[in-house]
């Protein structure tokens, strides 16, 4: 069938041309920047060193959004065990 | 799968951190706490000793030698809930030949508050213990003339004020990620919805997509599934097959409605949900074309910043005259008028771009950028951004989706005029041999810089060797010239 479909004119399909999908494999350099991760170490470290109680509970809330906003579980485990500590 | 793994990794964070509230109340807030709990259990504590206190007066009236020694009693009764600052390591002794005493014999349970204070403070560190004790102390030993219910209130309103300043910040936090996570699941909801309507409208049997390409889906066969999930707010759409093109790749970057705190962010700086089309046109089936179309503060900020349309594409004020042409709103830059004209067709003006149509199907339209000169992997691709609208009118789209399919049959089908096709060619070889010169540019600098840095090792080398060999020239003229003067001494000393 598709390939009377794509000796037809007006049929645009050509099923001999198609490529699966191949997905980019990114570097984890271009990954935008988790910025909560960040903010979140920042305030685990000014919680832990100045026993702030807030600064400890902000982290926990932006170490949440990272977790919440990570695209694949395996790069960003290591920075979120970062941050939990 | 993936969301599987990562809703059991979200509630594996949820747990550890509720764990980890209790864990940290304390930690951080050890002094609060431990005052509060010591006033409480202190208070029975004085009122036993206020209460001998005032039994004091009976006892003084009915013995005469005694007042001094039940005077001191009533002190080191005070003193007693601090055993570990008191000289004394052992505060019992005291208290018992005291209780000997016929008529202190009410002081009975004084001694068992002895023993009790001291298994209570066994575990708790030394140099807490006066900080926590002596306001206590002075306070009870100071209101001993006041009356217990006054005291009372006053210590109960000061534990009162403590517990709500210390326990504001957990209570706001606490309820702050609750919401985070009941927004998680919700936004994360609302995002797949958003996702999966825009899927069935344009990607499901019968529909624009299906029509157009004969592979769908990120997947192998045909069961492949349309949607590829990328973090919680990006979704991806792949087609293939069909003719002038290589594939099609659809980006919907979705407004990160899962994340509470970027929700209230957006709140502030509102954003849009965003679809990118990726078209990826065969080598040998678009023409030199570069141009791009957008609202018109955005094809000014394009045209300077995109590099390709920076180089090769002007914006187009005035329109061809005889021609109609796009809304005012809209920018067109290209590499030539001719391209713009051509590639702003009738039909693309009344379906869309027109001044009727673009009110009524053109809300969505982001940006169109078609250029044969992609930095990058694929060198010619069209790209197209619109805006999506809300799930339930998905269908408000469907003119802009269609924009795609038929400017890519366009462009497949477009050749551009000899004149025209020679302009752009001497510009693309101008570009080309740029970018050449450019590329040898930099090479040569790079070159150069190796040279001059061998150089300058060599120079450096030559120079300790120099020195060296200096120095052994040195070494050896002095050994002939000693070998010179020997032989002469030891002839004279042979003989």
């Amino acid at each position: 069938m598709s390939s009377h479909n794509s000796a037809s004119a007006n049929d645009p399909r050509q099923p001999s041309t198609a490529k699966p999908f191949v997905a980019t494999p990114v570097a984890p350099q271009e990954l935008p920047i988790d910025y909560a991760g960040f903010i979140a170490v920042v305030f685990g470290i000014v919680g832990v060193m100045f026993r702030y109680k807030i600064c400890s509970w902000l982290a926990i809330i932006f170490c949440a959004q990272s977790l919440s906003n990570m695209r694949n579980i395996e790069t960003d485990l290591k920075q979120i065990s970062m941050a939990m500590m | 799968m993936k969301s599987h793994s990562l809703l059991s990794l979200f509630l594996s964070l949820l747990i550890f951190s509720l764990s980890f509230t209790p864990l940290l109340a304390p930690d951080s807030h050890f002094e609060g706490f431990d005052a509060e709990d010591d006033v409480v259990e202190d208070e029975p504590v004085d009122l036993d000793s206020l209460h001998r206190v005032t039994d004091l007066p009976l006892t003084q009236s009915e013995s005469t030698s005694s007042p001094p020694i039940t005077t001191t009693t009533t002190t080191t009764n005070l003193d007693s809930p601090d055993p570990q600052s008191d000289p004394d390591p052992n505060p019992n002794p005291n208290p018992t030949p005291i209780s000997s005493d016929p008529q202190l014999k009410p002081s009975a349970p004084t001694t068992s508050f002895d023993y009790w204070d001291e298994d209570e403070f066994e575990g708790l560190p030394v140099h807490q213990q006066p900080q926590l004790e002596t306001p206590a102390v002075t306070e009870s030993a100071a209101s001993t003339d006041q009356t217990p219910d006054t005291k009372m209130t006053e210590e109960a309103k000061n534990v009162a004020v403590l517990k709500k300043n210390s326990y504001t910040v957990e209570i706001v936090c606490v309820t702050f990620l609750i919401m985070f996570i009941i927004n998680y699941f919700t936004g994360k909801r609302e995002n797949e919805n958003l996702a999966l309507a825009w899927a069935t409208k344009f990607a499901t049997k019968d529909s624009i997509f299906e029509k157009n390409f004969s592979l769908l889906g990120v997947g192998e066969g045909d069961d492949s599934p349309l949607l590829l999930k990328e973090g919680q707010n990006v979704f991806k759409f792949y087609a293939s097959g069909r003719r002038y093109c290589s594939g099609l790749l659809a980006t919907m970057e979705l407004k990160g409605r899962h994340d509470l705190i970027s929700r209230l962010y957006n709140l502030v700086v509102p954003c849009k949900d965003e679809i990118t089309f990726e078209v990826y046109m065969n080598d040998d089936s678009m023409d030199h074309v570069v141009f791009a179309m957008a609202k018109k503060k955005t094809a000014k900020i394009m045209q300077k910043e995109v590099r390709d349309l920076n180089k090769f594409a002007g914006l187009i004020t005035a329109p061809p005259a005889p021609k109609k042409w796009v809304v005012e709103d809209l920018g067109v830059a290209s590499e030539s008028r001719e391209v713009a004209g051509d590639l702003i067709t009738e039909a693309v003006l009344d379906q869309v771009f027109g001044d009727k149509a673009f009110e009524k199907y053109g809300k969505g339209f982001i940006s169109m950028h078609f250029s044969d000169q992609h930095p990058g992997t694929h060198r010619k691709m069209l790209l197209f951004k619109f805006a999506l609208p809300d799930a339930n009118n998905i269908g408000d789209m469907s003119r802009l989706v269609a924009l795609v399919p038929y400017y890519i049959d366009l462009i497949g089908r477009y050749k551009l005029s000899p004149q025209a096709r020679s302009k752009t060619e001497a510009a693309r070889q101008k570009a080309a041999q740029e970018a050449y010169k450019e590329l040898q540019n930099a090479r040569q600098e790079a070159l150069q810089k190796k040279k001059a840095e061998r150089r300058k090792m060599m120079e450096e080398a030559e120079a300790k060797l120099s020195a060296e060999a200096i120095r052994r020239k040195d070494a050896k003229e002095r050994a002939r010239q000693m070998k010179k003067g020997m032989p002469r001494v030891k002839m004279t000393r042979a003989h």
